[in-house]
């Protein structure tokens, strides 16, 4: 309760008036309809409680412990795990290509998502199609798109190579998965074809609901086509894209099927992120205490970005949508 | 009982607080079977939490609400017997019209005959019939509206509670269906509540109104009560259009005092300095000849009359009709008076209603 | 004569963006009818000489594949029954009940929504060990929940939001109980919103990997996506025609939705959280 409520501090008569009295009140249909709402709820905060809260409270009790994958038994050992990762090169290593990833990949959604939004919302021929091919790879699964981008990026038979040779931009075909930097290259490529229709959608949406006398009005006062999307369409997209790159830096961060498949995080640890670690200290490794440290450092740094986004959504006078 | 007695509705020290805010407070309210009232007050006064804890979609947090002689607080909305027109028609969209004036009684396990005899004898009343098979978003506004009441009626309950059910109407519509609304009325006798902030809607339906403002009732009474009444200034300044005139002044030298409007009290006077507020409505202000003065500020012909704003002084402003013909012109001076029995007066402190008896006017000394 | 120029030009230049986007998945389709052959031509060509189903023949007749993806459907439908049953109760509860620790409980659940399943993959895996239902369809459909109920409960939620209260009011009115006016009201409002759910929830689960990859080393539970993923790794030379084949066959649903359902993705979108 704030102080605004309470006579004795605002020094005047309560503008509120709202009595304990008041709160006390309850009505035994609105206490039938309270029990039956949370019975309503009951199923899923069971499985909640189940698959979510308890494995999440479970990860940071195994990161306290040494264990060993295929028996299971371990010793209690504190926050051993977490000083080994703090002077361990590839937790480090691994943090900053997901970092890399994150913001490379994140960087080229957006600038091709708009763009693909933007052209899509001008009258093109036969647009559902053109926009149910730009919409595809966004719901196909990931093990289909590495497969069909590993067939592309084969270096002898690969018609990637071939393109670029025959356009005169290679000599000689170039490994793309196998070497660094090219296999970061072609994760951020693969990720940014994979995810930037999700930005398109939004987009899209957002752009059919500008009104077009604001356009007119641009027009009128003399602004050329550049004008009108710098100082019409932009800021009228803003909302949406603060939304869009927060979700997407989220799902981005946490990203496993995508680097995993293609390059295994490879070569050596050239591509491997936090998520990939985990995989790999708790089943290449056999060391779940350490793979569970790991996720949960992982999780400490998503929290930056999950507070942002729950801060963006409460600042917009919405709860969290 | 008596259908007179079934349709009783009775508010005792009702009262809804809401998590930060007190909606409505010890409401005491009593209507009487087959009224039809009106709860009307700007929006945030209360009148549709009201309504909305008579239909039983709220819970008063203390106080009894009765309908019929019954206590309902306890009672689901359904079993109320009342029925409920919404603002937004609430029609069930994926229900043709027949189903939706239907769905009333098939919750009451009406058999499906008599149920389908019933939809056709309502939606004729209301000139439904040739818009059964249709699903709502099929229909214009107006129909959905008779769709609306159409599914009140179908069930014929004690009372009909009705939240500004023509404020989504243009407004020839809105004219016509506030008929419609009391020759239905007339024709069911039933009880009909009905919220509004719109004092024409109320004046010209209601038996009763009840003038709500922040969750405390103002004044309940026949809509010439609260306005040849009004219990105090709240009541005063929302009831009539152009509003009434307040002017502030003083009790003094047994009489009221404002620097052009002087008034002697002709009976029990209220005590000498106190702060007191004359009302005065447009229309009982007379021109020509009179014993205070006024300047002329603007003039608004609407054809049939005219409405002027006076400067007078003392900084105040008065806001006047005049027939069509009256000789007002802008920058002038003129003459005024009052048609002294149809004055209110008013405690400036309580803001209510004094019952000072006749006051005659007399001009102001320092006024030429 | 200038202006018609310039929309040719505009609509030539859009449709190369969208081929070059829908290009790998052109591709994938024209390998899987190419003979094995012709894979290794240097150049590629571009249209096979010759069209050949036998990738399809093989990939039915001489692999797990039709366990998979028998599997795969298994899971899926479960999953979406499931999560969409649950979820569309709660979100009811959420939107239309007021009950102390709602709000909270509406953070949570979208703060389970970003959740990565990295973190809780080890623990779950405990689970099912300990409950000895691991390498099982059922442990998959258990943590499949994982994500598909905080995502479904969190656009139901925003569907159910989008229905007037007082519709659900004008049923109570009418004589309805809270779980009449639910099951007459409110559900036939909300079913386009099941419908996308139910459409993303069946896809999110269809195209899973990591837990897949994680509970279940058996081919009886595997789902498509590990399994084609292992006929990959475990083939001693890649026979990528079949493996193109494979794609295609596991997109096939997804192609039914695009061709059908398609609005019920867009509206999807436009609910699940991305309201700018």
């Amino acid at each position: 309760m704030s102080a605004r409520g309470d006579p004795a501090v605002s020094g005047r008569v309560d503008p509120s008036g709202v009595t304990a009295a008041d709160r006390a009140a309850v009505n035994p249909l609105d206490r039938g309809y309270a029990l039956l709402g949370v019975l309503l709820i009951a199923p899923t905060v069971l499985i909640f409680c189940a698959v979510i809260v308890y494995p999440l409270v479970s990860a940071l009790y195994l990161s306290l412990f040494t264990i060993f994958t295929p028996t299971l038994s371990g010793n209690f050992v504190g926050l051993r795990n977490y000083a080994e990762l703090a002077g361990s090169h590839e937790f480090w290593r691994s943090l900053l290509n997901n970092l890399i990833w994150t913001l490379m990949t994140l960087s080229l959604q957006i600038v091709l998502g708009v763009a693909a939004a933007l052209m899509l919302n001008q009258a093109i021929f036969m647009r559902s199609l053109a926009r149910s091919l730009i919409l595809f790879p966004y719901f196909v699964s990931t093990v289909v798109a590495v497969l069909v981008w590993r067939w592309l990026f084969n270096d002898l038979y690969g018609v990637l190579n071939h393109f670029l040779m025959w356009a005169g931009l290679l000599d000689m075909p170039l490994d793309w998965l196998g070497t660094m930097p090219n296999a970061m290259v072609s994760v951020v490529l693969v990720g940014a074809w994979k995810y930037f229709p999700f930005v398109v959608i939004a987009v899209l949406a957002r752009l059919q609901t500008i009104p077009e006398q604001l356009y007119e009005a641009a027009t009128i006062d003399g602004a050329g086509a550049w004008g009108r999307f710098w100082d019409v369409t932009l800021p009228q997209l803003r909302d949406v894209l603060v939304v869009v790159v927060l979700l997407r830096a989220i799902w981005d961060f946490k990203e496993f099927d995508l680097i995993y498949l293609l390059t295994g995080g490879g070569p050596i640890i050239g591509t491997q992120t936090l998520p990939l670690m985990v995989y790999k200290e708790a089943f290449g490794m056999n060391e779940m205490g350490r793979a569970s440290a790991v996720a949960v450092a992982m999780m400490l740094v998503m929290l930056v970005f999950m507070l942002a986004y729950f801060r963006v959504l409460r600042a917009r006078g919405e709860e969290p949508r | 009982m008596t259908r007179s007695e079934e349709g009783e509705v009775r508010f005792e020290k009702v009262r809804k607080a809401f998590g930060t805010a007190v909606a409505v407070r010890e409401l005491d309210l009593a209507i009487r079977g087959g009224e039809f009232v009106s709860l009307l007050g700007p929006s945030g006064c209360g009148k549709t939490t009201t309504l909305r804890m008579l239909a039983g979609l709220e819970f008063p947090t203390s106080g009894t609400i009765s309908i019929g002689g019954r206590v309902v607080n306890e009672v689901a909305p359904g079993a109320r017997d009342v029925a409920m027109v919404f603002q937004s028609y609430a029609l069930y969209p994926h229900m043709t019209v027949a189903e939706n004036i239907a769905y009333p009684l098939k919750k009451r396990g009406v058999a499906r005959l008599e149920r389908e005899a019933r939809v056709r004898q309502v939606a004729e009343t209301l000139q439904l019939s040739a818009l059964l098979p249709r699903k709502p978003r099929q229909l214009s506004g107006g129909q959905q509206q008779r769709v609306a009441l159409g599914r009140a009626l179908v069930r014929d309950p004690r009372v009909f509670l009705l939240d500004e059910p023509l404020s989504n109407l243009d407004a020839k519509l809105r004219a016509h269906m506030r008929s419609e609304l009391i020759e239905l009325h007339r024709r069911v006798g039933r009880t009909f509540v009905y919220v509004t902030h719109d004092q024409l809607e109320a004046m010209t339906m209601s038996d009763r109104i009840a003038v709500m403002h922040e969750g405390v009732l103002q004044q309940f009474g026949t809509p010439g009560e609260v306005y040849n009444q009004p219990a105090n200034l709240f009541v005063a300044a929302f009831i009539g259009a152009p509003a009434m005139n307040l002017l502030r002044g003083r009790a003094a030298e047994g009489g009221f005092t404002h620097p052009t409007v002087r008034l002697g009290f002709a009976g029990a006077a209220p005590g000498a300095g106190r702060d007191l507020v004359l009302g005065l409505r447009p229309e009982d202000v007379t021109l020509g000849t009179g014993p205070f003065a006024a300047r002329v500020r603007l003039v608004e012909p609407t054809g049939h009359e005219q409405i002027a704003q006076l400067d007078i002084e003392g900084g105040d402003t008065l806001t006047i009709r005049a027939d069509a013909e009256a000789p007002l012109t802008a920058g002038e001076t003129l003459r005024w008076g009052v048609r002294a029995p149809r004055l209110h007066l008013f405690d400036a402190t309580t803001g209510n209603r004094l019952e000072a008896a006749v006051m005659m006017p007399q001009a102001a000394a320092a006024s030429g | 004569m200038r202006k018609l120029a310039g929309r040719l030009a505009f609509n030539l230049f859009a449709w190369t963006i969208v081929l070059v986007t829908a290009f790998p998945l052109v591709w994938m389709v024209i390998t899987s009818v190419k003979p094995q052959f012709e894979l290794f031509r240097i150049p590629p060509t571009f249209w096979p000489e010759q069209i050949t189903f036998e990738h399809y023949a093989r990939l039915l007749w001489d692999t797990p594949f039709l366990l998979y993806m028998r599997n795969s459907l298994v899971l899926s439908t479960a999953t979406t029954l499931l999560v969409v049953a649950v979820a569309t109760l709660g979100a009811h509860s959420l939107v239309r009940f007021r009950y102390r620790g709602r709000e909270r409980l509406a953070q949570l659940v979208l703060f389970t929504y970003l959740l990565p399943s990295v973190v809780l993959i080890l623990p779950l895996y405990l689970m099912m060990v300990w409950l000895g239902v691991a390498n099982s369809l059922l442990s998959l459909v258990i943590a499949y929940t994982t994500f598909a109920l905080p995502y479904a409960l969190w656009l139901l939620r925003s569907f159910m939001q989008g229905i007037p209260d007082d519709l659900e009011n004008a049923a109570l009115v009418d004589g309805a109980t809270r779980m009449g006016a639910f099951f007459d009201v409110i559900l036939p409002q909300a079913l386009p919103g099941i419908i996308s759910t139910s459409l993303f929830t069946f896809i999110l689960s269809w195209n899973e990997y990591l837990y897949a990859l994680v509970l279940v080393n058996t081919d009886e539970a595997r789902p498509l996506t590990t399994g084609v993923m292992n006929m990959l790794i475990s083939a001693f030379n890649i026979e990528w025609s079949l493996l193109m084949a494979a794609s295609v066959m596991m997109s096939i649903p997804l192609i039914i939705i695009f061709a059908f359902l398609q609005k019920f993705l867009t509206r999807g979108f436009g609910a699940g959280g991305v309201k700018g």
